[in-house]
């Protein structure tokens, strides 16, 4: 109704040139005509029926995340005319779920010096973290959270003023030699929030153009060379393409590929399947980190502290499962131990509910007094999300992904790199940053607090390179006049799908087989029925159905296109995973359970002969898959074991890692 | 300002809208209140927010503030509310694990 309120409005305006710029101002034509800038987009036909709108900016950001907004309005700052392409509004990206808090060596609690933090995250990462990337974040770490600070982001404080800092896992003094450091600085429990609410408040201090429910199809690149960005705007069905001399990925994770994850429905991995389709490599996509009890549907966590207040897993049977496999520690194992008891005993047909899919975490045994006490909320929590009354009855949990390491593979600069004749080769005109990204500063596992350190670091990284290498203002460089095509016949082909399956059903099939296949337990049996049964899920993607034929808001259709990025990223993750033959980090193999590095770590050094670079395991995955067939070519890349300044901050030798 | 007496004219078709919308919202609150109660009341089915709209009092916050904001042990000035987050080696709120 609105709407056809406003389209009266624009035409009674737009007749009367007497009233003042600022109504006329106020049209419906809100993205392209943002606070009055108008930008030069022109409408073609070059590209098959379908019109499309050619817009130029200096800068283009894929992702309104915390790293996106980061970067975008970095580059605003820097004077760069730069657009925001994103799928969801800013506020609404999957950043606003991280609550706990940002790591930083601020040294407010106790004496604290990054190159510690460095060490820490070195050694959380298994010794698959790119040293020069890690050296620069935990560098910039206090920098970036003081600046953080200064934007307004409201974070808890002692009773001096400074920053207060919390102990969180992994973090440790004097090279690990020196107790729990404290390091995670939050807002109260919602620290993701208040971050993306932060800088999207600041980001609208500059003149960023935001694109706000435009779908990034792909990127156009040409001869090698990243030229920009084609997108469908979601609302009214026009193509959009976003030349520009820099294009930044900021899109997320891809938790969506499994069945259990915790990730919004939005986090489909768009930019790394932009990325593969390019013609580009994935780096690291098999290191997954789980964690044991989510909840079964809804996929939200429960807590380790209701198995440590006294919560046991019980399997259709009603045995206390965990007894068998780690007798002496039973519910209070290790994360990864009782991640592959439960799947364990799902595959041996003693799961629970009417797949037996999952397990049971009981909490009724306990007093209810001292479930108020010790844990107050879950009560309400088990209400919400699993339907179930705590006091009562058991939850049912599984496996969860919740953050995935890998992503497009980076320097520490943030442009995206490809390996070339044993060199690592810059992609011009391409970054990344975020989760998206693999800089790799997790390597191949990461530590808690660090990813949103991870968005703010390299967000910034990301700006500051683009301001360094080009000028605003820069004239951009000739484009084909039919880049973009087979993006938008892909789309028409979706659009009008007559297959006989539909999107829900193929989905479903790619999120259970993952689940089965490529979760927490790894066999190489396992992984490769999975390989297989995932390649013809790939193949069934041509029967693929939809329904809505329609081009305005056509949810169905937006679907199946994020049902194609998922299907890429997931079939890379079971294929690396099951080439990889070792157990490093969160990727862990029942038949490899030892770390294969180039050099035997647990025995004394002198003597051993080094391995070379194809026969151990301590090299990034680089994966590319052929769109057509769904065929999966891997290579390798070594690890960048120098810092950036060795006098500054000594790389870390890689040792076993043992907490 | 000048906006409002552009609007203007289009406000006879806007009222009559208006006044639909506010008739019927109305007609909800009247509902919602539990004032038709020579009426059936509407079954809700077993699901956990139908659970929460058959209790009238609204379920207290189990995560206490702290007073000015203060948490008395640590002293932390705007912290979390409730026990330590992270006692349990991960981050718990009202039960769940949040990944960050």
């Amino acid at each position: 109704m609105m709407a056809g309120v406003s389209r009266i409005l624009i035409r009674r305006l737009s007749s009367s040139q007497s009233l003042p710029p600022s109504v006329r101002c106020c049209s419906r034509n809100f993205h392209f005509n943002i606070n009055g800038k108008r930008d030069d987009a022109k409408v073609s036909n070059d590209i098959s029926q379908y019109p499309v709108v050619d817009h130029h900016f200096d800068a283009v950001v894929v992702g309104a995340g915390g790293a996106g907004l980061r970067a975008a309005f970095g580059l605003s700052e820097a004077g760069f005319n730069t657009a925001c392409v994103t799928k969801l509004f800013p506020t609404r990206s999957h950043t606003v779920a991280a609550q706990g808090g940002i790591n930083a060596a601020l040294g407010n609690m106790e004496a604290d010096d990054w190159r510690w933090h460095f060490y820490d995250t070195v050694k959380g990462s298994d010794w698959l973290g790119d040293q020069d990337a890690i050296h620069y974040m935990t560098e910039q770490a206090p920098a970036s959270v003081v600046e953080l600070e200064n934007f307004g982001m409201p974070f808890s404080r002692t009773e001096d003023g400074k920053i207060y800092q919390r102990a969180f896992g992994g973090q440790s003094l004097k090279f690990g030699k020196g107790g729990q450091a404290h390091r995670c600085c939050c807002v109260a429990d919602r620290t993701g929030h208040s971050l993306l609410h932060t800088l999207y408040g600041r980001s609208l201090r500059f003149d960023t153009s935001y694109f706000v429910e435009y779908f990034a199809l792909d990127l156009l690149m040409e001869d090698g060379e990243c030229k920009g960005v084609i997108a469908f705007c979601m609302e009214d069905g026009s193509i959009h393409r976003f030349r520009s001399k820099n294009t930044v990925i900021a899109t997320g994770g891809y938790g969506r590929t499994y069945f259990s994850c915790t990730s919004a429905h939005t986090s489909t991995g768009d930019g790394n399947a932009m990325v593969t389709r390019a013609g580009l490599p994935c780096q690291d996509l098999e290191f997954v980190q789980f964690h044991p009890t989510g909840i079964y549907g809804a996929g939200c966590l429960i807590t380790e502290g209701c198995r440590g207040e006294g919560g046991i897993l019980i399997n259709s049977e009603g045995e206390r499962f965990m007894e068998r496999y780690a007798p002496n520690a039973k519910d209070l194992a290790s994360r990864d131990v009782v991640s592959r008891s439960m799947t364990i005993e799902i595959r041996e047909g003693r799961g629970c509910g009417p797949e037996k899919d999952h397990v049971y975490l009981q909490l009724h045994h306990l007093p209810p007094q001292q479930l108020a006490v010790r844990l107050p909320g879950i009560s309400e929590t088990a209400m919400i999300f699993a339907g179930v009354e705590v006091t009562k009855e058991p939850i049912p949990v599984l496996p969860t992904v919740h953050y995935n390491m890998g992503g497009v593979p980076t320097n520490y600069k943030g442009q995206v790199i490809t390996h070339v004749g044993g060199e690592d080769k810059v992609v011009p005109g391409l970054y990344a940053c975020g989760e998206a990204a693999c800089a790799s500063v997790h390597g191949a596992n990461r530590l808690g607090a660090n990813s949103l350190l991870d968005l703010v670091v390299f967000g910034r990284a990301c700006a500051l390179t683009i301001a360094e290498t080009g000028t605003p203002g820069e004239k951009l460089s000739p484009l084909k006049p039919n880049a973009g095509e087979e993006s938008v016949a892909n789309l028409d082909k979706i659009r009008f799908a007559e297959g006989t399956i539909r999107t829900s059903e193929i989905r479903l099939n790619m999120q259970k087989t993952m689940q089965n296949h490529a979760a927490v337990f790894r066999t190489g049996d396992l992984l490769k029925e999975g390989c297989d049964k995932m390649d013809a899920i790939y193949q069934s993607m041509e029967d693929i159905k939809t329904f809505d034929r329609g081009i305005v808001w056509n949810t169905d259709l937006v679907e199946s296109l994020e049902l194609q990025n998922l299907m890429l990223n997931a079939v890379q993750t079971i294929h690396s995973a099951e080439a990889r033959k070792e157990s490093r980090g969160a990727h862990a193999r029942e038949d490899y359970q030892d770390r294969m590095d180039e050099l035997d770590y647990a025995k004394p050094l002198a003597g051993q002969e080094k391995k070379s670079f194809d026969q151990h395991w301590r090299k990034h995955t680089l994966s590319t898959v052929d769109i057509k067939t769904g065929k999966v070519t891997l290579g390798y890349r070594p690890v960048i074991d120098r810092s950036l300044d060795q006098e500054e901050c000594s790389a870390i030798p890689p040792a076993i890692r043992s907490y | 300002m000048s906006l409002l007496r552009v609007c203007a004219f289009t406000s006879k078709r806007l009222n009559t809208q208006l006044l639909f919308v506010d008739l019927s919202f109305a007609g909800c609150l009247r509902t919602a209140s539990g004032a038709a109660k020579d009426k059936e009341p509407l079954r809700k089915a077993k699901t956990p927010q139908g659970r929460f709209d058959m209790d009238d009092e609204k379920p207290k916050d189990p995560l206490q503030k702290f007073p000015d904001d203060v948490n008395p042990a640590t002293k932390e000035q705007g912290g979390p509310r409730g026990p330590e987050p992270t006692r349990y080696g991960d981050w718990e709120r009202k039960g769940r694990c949040v990944d960050f």
